[in-house]
């Protein structure tokens, strides 16, 4: 029987390097659409402020004249203040998209136990980003950051080391027909 | 009251990863052809799986528009202890002292940053 042997060791590495990568993109990703989607919403408070300040000047230049045809600046006009929200709010939401794919990706290749932990990072990465990303710059109280230290420490004790699901290393194969093996691998 | 649109958000979210996991096992395992995929996805669970994510995700644009991030976003590790539960509850599963005491670190930590 002609079983081929795919030469071990360079594949081998390479799918470890595109594991971890996939799992650091999907930690990364999942941090930045956060900011990114809060970045948004700050943008929609700042546009709402804009806007109705600039509806009270309207209606005051209005009452100074008299209703004289003051033409409604065109609905791109309008619009123009909400676009850095929408921008930052999509943004996020791909990135956030993204993440959920690499995460996927990345379960096909790991065991859960020894994936999820490392989502725990995402913790520190979103506390950090909103309390120095000068555009967020939110207060880092310390009830907070003891509060978000101890979530990524329950987070590690209760997913790392498997669990119920023995799914550790693979048991040695007994010997089955190969293309039984062949079938299995090629997922 | 943005407290509570929190826990709603998260419960949503939560549903849609159980959701995905039964339709995964339910609905995709062992199937290769794209025709049946795409029945697949339309399967209860999977739709289910997706409207949560929807409501869930929208939900969370409109807490984050009342409130810090780095509050907001720790009550999401709140999934991972009320999966652990259900999965002790509803299916059975045998959970490790360990797991119940990095459950325990994640309600205290979220006790926290909530009262912050």
């Amino acid at each position: 029987m002609n079983v081929r042997r795919p030469s071990e060791e360079f594949p081998r590495a390479r799918a470890r390097l595109l594991g971890a990568a996939l799992l650091a993109a999907s930690i990364l990703l999942s941090a930045a659409g956060q900011l990114g989607m809060k970045a948004g919403m700050q943008e929609l408070h700042a546009a709402e402020a804009a806007a109705s300040a600039a509806e009270a000047a309207a209606s005051a230049t209005e009452a100074g004249a008299a209703g004289a045809g003051t033409a409604a600046p065109g609905a791109a006009g309008a619009l123009a203040p909400y676009r850095p929200a929408l921008a930052w709010t999509l943004g996020g939401l791909a990135a956030y998209g993204f993440s959920l794919l690499a995460w996927l990706a990345v379960l096909v290749r790991y065991p859960l136990s020894y994936a999820y932990p490392w989502l725990g990072l995402s913790y520190v990465l979103v506390f950090l980003g909103a309390t120095h990303w000068p555009r967020l710059m939110e207060p880092a109280t310390p009830m907070r950051s003891l509060g978000t230290l101890l979530i990524l420490t329950g987070v590690a004790l209760a997913s790392a080391g498997g669990g119920a699901a023995p799914a550790k290393t693979p048991p040695p194969l007994p010997r089955k027909p190969a293309d039984e093996l062949l079938e299995n691998k090629d997922l | 009251m943005n407290d509570l649109l929190v826990l709603l958000a998260v419960a949503l979210l939560g549903t849609s990863q159980v959701l995905q996991k039964l339709g995964a096992a339910r609905r995709l395992a062992g199937r290769r052809a794209p025709k049946e995929w795409a029945s697949a996805l339309l399967s209860p669970e999977l739709l289910g799986a997706f409207f949560c994510l929807v409501a869930g995700t929208a939900l969370w644009l409109f807490v984050l528009y009342g409130m810090d991030v780095s509050r907001a976003f720790p009550f999401l590790s709140l999934t991972s202890v009320v999966v652990i539960a259900a999965s002790r509850i509803f299916l059975g599963e045998r959970v490790p002292l360990r797991r119940w005491i990095g459950v325990g670190f994640i309600a205290l930590g979220i006790a926290l940053v909530a009262g912050s």
